[in-house]
């Protein structure tokens, strides 16, 4: 072993997938890298809601269909407006989603996680489980490895490759969190119910290995956040996100809101009988663009969540394709600066430039508005119920009283529920500014 | 010194009581974690070198890995079966550690075993045995000599001296294995991990017949239908109905630390 073995071209710590992206692309170019996770094992730590759009990892490794630790393929994509006595979908299935090159699978973080380190690990990279970055190793400002919590646990590398998750402690200390509020994020809760694999797809309508995800609206009682049910093969997912605040506010137990959003009778007969296999809760940095911290400081890049690249935004919950790219885009960088010798944060500021041209901040800066709007009282609460309210008396057949017309019905409901004209035309040109 | 690869977290089937077991969640329980404690302090006072040995599958070199991170010297692993038996394991460690001075284990193992694989081993090495210890006293200028405690029914303890050669087995409770380098844990990825064959076993005699333990249902009368639910189910399971209540006691700490000392020895806990 030579003496220089702690010596590192980069540090990327946390081996999610943003970590285990930054660690494949540093290695397979060559460079020295090592991944700290502080789980036993890759996955062993994380939670999220259960699906992975892998498009983003085409290019990275080619028909990785084949191998991903898939449970099921999305075919069927449904979102559900709640009110606590009514529900309105709008389902959409196709079956151009259950065969490659595929939109998105579930999949168990423990399996995926440790398939995509795995992958890294292949390339050269050098896993260390069971450890924790304790914090940076800093010359002046500069930031030049890290420490860990074992014994002579220092580990010295040009750049270090901040991957460690929401509310990331590395980017904190290097003073690039601006916004560290709670507003900005929200506590997402889960529970993994085991049922048959045959009771999973005769609920939910599904063949062999097709799955569901349901995104939910206003199944979250007096907490803004939003509901979702994902198809694992022999087990389902539903939880709930909630804003953080809110939450607090409203002195509710997490729990009781998942509870409150299975006894639901929309979603009752889904969850029937299902077997609690797992509880889990994690933060979600939700703030989006306008919340973002630094990304880029000397001798450090921050990925994936730890930079708050994760897309909360009402009709989606997409993290796992933003940290992977972010941490393709923090290597590329990391990469080019070691090789011109330069890693202080105008050598690493190709990241940012990378960010900037990919999905990650486009999605991003589109979405910017899309937080405030979808965590707002009114699409939160009163939409929602305006909404059902319209169908309901739509498809309420009241003869002898002869039918109504959609606007109509539409008046009498928005009249009813307190829908202003004037907030509904401002929110709407909003969505239509956010989402169009 | 021994270890075993076992999942922490198995998932058994309530209906047929299949169980599935995980790697992710396999490692080395904590009584052998505390026996590898053991094991460095001893070379660390008394000189020598440890030799970490494991009997299972490939994937259980991870506990060899982890042993040599934190200190041990060489790592062998008996290449056999998640499934062999406690004599099985024994003589294929058996033949790998016959010479050590001291052998160390767990007590038992987390997959409901039963702790016997230290006892065959001390039979086979014909060494000194001393299963189930919780502490152990290492004199420097000893060395070989254990000085061992552990306990005995009533809330009893007993002392053990034994002489090279020794197996002695741990509880994993008092004894927390050192958190290794990590310089350590970078040069156990690359460590060579000796593999060696179980030797081929003459099985001993096995019982005539095995079967599972159904006693005869007894049949019992009804109890009276004017009686509570709680009331029957005792009834039912002929718990004595004349139990002293339990009593809510407020006390000052120190009087209450008392009360719980004087009650110990009532049930003979205490002497
Ligand atoms: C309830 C919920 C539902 C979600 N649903 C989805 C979904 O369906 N689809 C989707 O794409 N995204 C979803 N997300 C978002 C997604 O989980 C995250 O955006 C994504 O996991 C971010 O990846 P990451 O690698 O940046 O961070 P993480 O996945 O959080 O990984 C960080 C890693 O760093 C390790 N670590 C942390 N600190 C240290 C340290 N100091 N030293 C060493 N290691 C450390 C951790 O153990 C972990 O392995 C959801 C999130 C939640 C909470």
């Amino acid at each position: 072993m030579p003496e220089t073995f702690q010596d590192f071209d980069a540090v990327v710590v946390g081996a999610g997938p943003a970590g285990s992206t930054a660690a494949l692309v540093l290695a397979r170019a060559g460079r020295r890298v090592a991944l700290l996770e502080r789980g036993p094992y890759p996955g062993s730590k994380n939670m999220y809601g259960g699906v992975v759009y892998g498009r983003v990892l085409d290019g990275l490794l080619p028909a990785w269909w084949d191998e991903v630790p898939a449970q099921r393929w999305v075919t069927r994509r449904s979102t559900m407006v709640l009110t606590p006595t009514q529900a309105l979908s709008v389902d959409f299935r196709t079956q151009a989603w259950g065969s490659p090159p595929y939109n998105g699978c579930t999949t168990l973080r423990p399996d995926f996680d440790r398939w995509l380190a795995g992958k890294a690990e292949e390339a050269g990279a050098v896993l260390i489980t069971s450890t924790t970055a304790t914090g940076l190793l800093r010359q002046g400002t500069r930031t030049v490895g890290v420490r860990t919590d074992r014994p002579q646990g220092d580990l010295r590398a040009p750049v270090v490759v901040a991957c460690d998750g929401v509310n990331s402690f590395l980017a904190k200390e290097a003073g690039l969190y601006h916004h560290p509020e709670p507003e900005h994020f929200t506590l997402g809760v889960k529970e993994v119910l085991g049922l048959p694999r045959h009771e999973v797809e005769k609920r939910f309508a599904l063949q062999g290995d097709e799955g569901m995800d349901i995104e939910i609206l206003g199944g979250t009682g007096p907490v803004p956040g939003g509901g979702f049910l994902y198809t694992n093969l022999d087990s389902i997912a539903v939880g709930v996100v909630l804003h953080l605040p809110a939450l607090a506010a409203s002195r509710r137990r997490p729990e009781d809101l998942i509870a409150d959003l299975k006894a639901h009778p929309a979603i009752a007969p889904l969850v029937a009988g299902g077997d609690l296999k797992e509880f889990s809760a994690h933060l979600i940095p939700e703030g989006g663009y306008e919340a973002m911290p630094g990304v880029v400081a000397d001798g450090l890049l921050v990925a994936g969540d730890a930079a708050g690249l994760c897309l909360a935004a009402g009709l989606w919950l997409e993290g796992v394709n933003f940290a992977i790219a972010s941490g393709q885009a923090a290597a590329e960088a990391a990469i080019e600066a070691l090789r011109s010798g330069d890693s202080s944060a105008a050598g690493l500021a190709g990241y940012r430039r990378r960010l900037e041209a990919s999905f990650v901040l486009q999605d991003h800066k589109k979405l910017r508005r899309a937080p405030g709007l979808v965590l707002s009282e009114r699409v939160q609460h009163q939409y929602p119920k305006a909404l059902c309210d319209v169908v309901e008396a739509l498809f309420t057949v009241d003869n002898p009283a002869p039918k109504r017309g959609a606007l109509r019905a539409a008046r009498a409901v928005g009249k009813n529920d307190g829908v202003r004209l004037r907030d509904l035309a401002r929110d709407l040109y909003t969505m239509a500014r956010t989402f169009g | 010194m021994c270890q075993k690869w076992v999942d922490h977290r198995p998932e058994v089937d309530p209906l047929t009581g299949a169980v599935t077991t995980d790697p992710r969640t396999s490692a080395a329980s904590a009584a052998d974690h505390a026996a590898l404690e053991w094991g460095l302090r001893m070379v660390e006072g008394w000189g020598g070198e440890l030799l970490v040995a494991t009997a299972g599958p490939a994937a259980a070199e991870v506990v060899l890995r982890e042993a040599l991170a934190a200190g041990a010297h060489h790592a062998v692993r008996i290449d056999l079966e998640a499934t062999a038996t406690s004599e099985e394991v024994a003589a294929g460690l058996a033949e790998r550690l016959a010479g050590a001075d001291v052998v160390l284990c767990g007590d038992w193992s987390l997959d409901r075993g039963s702790g016997s694989v230290p006892a065959f081993l001390a039979a086979q090495l014909a060494a000194a045995s001393g299963l189930g210890c919780t502490v152990l006293a290492l004199d420097p200028d000893r060395p070989g000599e254990v000085r061992a405690e552990r306990r005995l029914d009533g809330g009893r303890r007993e002392r053990l001296v034994l002489e090279s050669p020794a197996v002695v087995s741990v509880e994993g409770g008092g004894t927390r294995l050192r958190r290794a380098s990590l310089a350590g844990v970078l040069q156990a990825r690359e460590a060579a991990v000796e593999v060696a064959s179980a030797p081929p076993l003459t099985p001993s005699r096995p019982p005539l017949r095995i079967g599972p333990y159904r006693p005869r249902p007894r049949s019992r009368p009804a109890p009276s239908a004017e009686l509570t639910a709680r009331e029957r189910i005792l009834v039912l399971t002929g718990t004595p109905a004349d139990r002293p209540p339990p009593q809510l006691l407020v006390l000052e700490p120190a009087a209450a630390a008392d009360r719980i000392l004087d009650q110990l020895r009532t049930w003979g806990y205490l002497l």
